[in-house]
């Protein structure tokens, strides 16, 4: 569009544009306003993203250079220097000492809600009891930027995922989508989250694997209906990585 | 309903699902897990990602800047950045390094092309040979690379050293224009054809 514009009457289609800016040739400012696309319009930005990963493997020839040891702290002290002075960092892990006192009342709030029965719940048996190799994971999904809160129970022996809603309301007129994420793949929808403060999802025997494997769920808002691309769009309102309960 | 008692203390943590693994073993999966981890601000995390990303970031840096001070500044920006926006890599295709090599290049290019003086002065920098990469990095990502460099020996001699340069370097079309004493409009011709065969090349 703009960039397009300022480049006179040649019509630059914008998959060239995507490639020049991974490239890298382009001078500043159109850099500037490439950049601007890629936040505001998530069809540009994949195209962007197609280039940097055909592009990608060029990149092994950059060698690996130790930074100087001081170059951390420096970086620490921009970060965290205003609300911690030293080594502390109590203010970080009682948030998360809370946040996980959270996660467990929600875990027992969801284990009513969804009338598990407790017999068949493998869930306060050690590690290595499981029945069948069957595995029992729990993941709080949050994100600092937002108060959107789900605490996500993976059942391995009924390919079941459990969502509990926790906190944080979807945006009016958009829906929230969950997607696991398995290593450099591509992310997958487990589809729109249905309103409500328990839900139940079904899953497909390979992205249970993929669970297994330690794939992470993310939440995105997305258009009501979900992605229409069948990739995420919106921002990530929420997520988080599997642990073993 | 039949509940059980449970003891409170079963739940007071929960263990991470993978131990932590040493400098040499990273694997994508676990660079992904450790920038999840990092947009949720778990600062180990964040520790962990720059014990084992730090230098080849800082090679991005060094590579396209060509000036240390400069390139240690900019690493520092790009770790602020990962801090605050990890939680972009969600959205994203790309596997877990080559989103942070992209995030780091990106940023580098940014410095380069804002810089007052005449980008580069060393000249013969730009020239520097690609040293092997090391038998790891092979094994992983070998193939792949392997491939594109097939598809840039496709390409005229000149036009392929453009791509590499641009890429590795950060060249801009100004400066490769006057390199190759070709207008700048040629230049970009060139690049752009370029890269469409290479898109081409890597899609058959």
């Amino acid at each position: 569009m703009t960039t397009a514009e300022h480049n006179g009457p040649e019509r630059r289609d914008d998959d060239m544009v995507a490639a020049e800016y991974v490239l890298g040739v382009l001078p500043a400012d159109e850099r500037a306003s490439v950049a601007q696309r890629i936040a505001t319009e998530p069809d540009f930005a994949r195209l962007v993203d197609a280039w940097e990963s055909r592009l990608a493997p060029m990149a092994e020839a950059y060698q690996p250079v130790e930074p100087p040891a001081a170059l951390k702290q420096a970086i620490d002290r921009r970060l965290f220097a205003a609300s911690a002075p030293a080594a502390s960092r109590p203010g970080l892990w009682s948030s998360l000492a809370l946040w996980r006192g959270l996660a467990v009342a929600a875990l027992l709030a969801l284990a009513v809600y969804a009338g598990l029965t407790y017999t068949s719940l493998p869930l306060f048996q050690q590690p290595g009891q499981e029945q069948g190799g069957a595995q029992r994971l729990i993941a709080s999904l949050a994100h600092d930027d937002t108060d959107v809160r789900y605490l996500v129970i993976y059942d391995g022996a009924k390919r079941d995922v459990a969502l509990s809603h926790v906190a944080g309301d979807r945006p009016a007129g958009r829906d929230f989508e969950l997607w696991t994420i398995e290593g450099d793949a591509p992310p997958v929808s487990l589809g729109v989250i249905p309103t409500g403060s328990s839900v139940h999802l079904a899953l497909s025997e390979a992205l249970g694997k993929a669970i297994e494997r330690g794939a992470v769920f993310a939440i995105t808002t997305e258009p009501l209906g979900g992605s229409p691309s069948g990739a995420p769009t919106g921002p990530v309102v929420a997520l988080g990585d599997l642990r073993e309960i | 309903m039949n509940v059980p008692s449970i003891p409170p203390a079963a739940f007071a943590t929960f263990p991470r699902k993978s131990t932590t693994p040493s400098v040499q073993t990273m694997t994508p999966d676990e660079i992904t897990r450790l920038i999840f981890r990092t947009a949720l601000k778990e600062r180990a995390a964040f520790d962990l990602l720059y014990r084992h990303t730090s230098a080849k970031l800082f090679g991005v840096c060094l590579r396209i800047l060509q000036d240390r001070a400069e390139a240690e500044e900019a690493l520092q920006e790009v770790y602020v950045k990962l801090w605050t926006r990890a939680d972009r890599f969600a959205a994203s295709e790309l596997s877990p390094i080559s989103w942070l090599v992209a995030v780091a290049r990106n940023h580098a290019i940014d410095r380069l092309r804002a810089r007052k003086k005449p980008a580069r002065e060393l000249d013969e920098a730009t020239d520097i040979a690609d040293p092997a990469p090391d038998p790891e990095t092979m094994a992983v990502a070998g193939g792949e690379r392997r491939r594109i460099d097939a598809c840039l020996e496709e390409l005229e001699t000149d036009r392929a050293k453009a791509v590499r340069g641009a890429y590795l370097n950060g060249d801009s079309y100004a400066e490769l224009a006057a390199r190759f004493g070709v207008p700048l409009n040629t230049m970009r011709t060139w690049l752009r054809r370029s890269l469409i065969s290479l898109r081409e090349c890597l899609e058959r």
